[in-house]
């Protein structure tokens, strides 16, 4: 349960900035924290605590490592591979967004969104 | 136009370890951990930095848009012709090219030529939306004060 702590913090701070701030950009920087948060979770599911080597034994091959000790002493990679195309789509939805938040201060000339809420049109 | 003199001239220095670094992360990718996907993002933040430090005219004259688009097309087309390329074994997506020993460079089929396609593929649609969202932001502004002038 240690080991989770972390993605718990970063959960929560990413949390905060997106519902209590007001600027645009913090909200955006925010929910950026929170997909840097779900991505080490789901890594940090494939963790084996291994007696021989404190902090896991690492997925890769060397010369003289026995594959099947390996495959199951080893820390699961299948976590790790699906993470890849996780962290792809939080950077296409980074895009979008500041193209969003580009479009809305061009309309608005404002990037307080206390002011966008009041609805002019 | 760009930053002041000292970061020009540390950028000269340091933007060729950074390219070395990226090509060799993307070119060892079956034996180290890394492969395409993060080679190519070291290499676009190593464009991404020529641009910070230079100013976008200059930067937009070594890569211009066009290439970028024709270079992350073209090696899209690339990791399809390999997959197609399988056919000759029977299978689509067959290891076709001769497995060598392991753990040297020339070994584990096409994986090193797929791993350079998508090095390049990222690197250019990365460093394509960056001077994208710069073009935009800066058409923008031009925009709210050409509105505010009326």
């Amino acid at each position: 349960m240690t080991i989770y702590l972390l993605c718990i913090l970063l959960f929560v701070m990413g949390l905060y900035c997106l519902v209590a701030k007001k600027h645009l950009i913090k909200k955006i920087i925010g929910l950026v924290i929170l997909d840097y948060a779900i991505n080490l979770f789901i890594v940090l599911i494939g963790y084996r605590p291994s007696s021989s080597q404190p902090g896991g034994i690492p997925p890769i091959l060397f010369k003289d490592i026995d594959p099947a000790v390996m495959s199951r002493e080893g820390v699961d990679p299948l976590p790790q591979a699906l993470v890849l195309t996780s962290i792809v789509i939080g950077l296409g939805v980074l895009f979008m967004l500041v193209s969003l938040a580009l479009r809305i201060y061009e309309k608005y000339k404002t990037f307080d969104t206390s002011e966008i809420s009041k609805l002019k049109g | 136009m760009g930053m002041s003199l000292i970061v020009k001239k540390v950028t000269q220095f340091v933007i060729a370890i950074i390219f070395v670094f990226g090509i060799n992360i993307v070119l060892f990718g079956h034996l180290t951990p890394g492969g395409g996907f993060a080679g190519g993002v070291i290499l676009a933040c190593g464009f991404i930095l020529i641009m910070i430090a230079f100013g976008k005219e200059i930067a937009l004259r070594k890569v211009r848009k066009h290439i970028g688009h024709i270079l992350d097309s073209g090696a899209a087309l690339m990791f399809l012709a390999l997959a197609m390329l399988g056919y000759a074994g029977g299978i689509f997506f067959f290891n076709f090219i001769n497995q060598g020993n392991a753990f040297y460079l020339r070994s584990a089929g096409f994986i090193p030529l797929e791993n350079i396609a998508i090095g390049i593929k990222v690197s250019a649609s990365v460093f394509i939306g960056f001077v994208t969202l710069v073009l935009f932001g800066r058409w923008v502004d031009e925009s709210i004060s050409g509105s505010d002038e009326n």
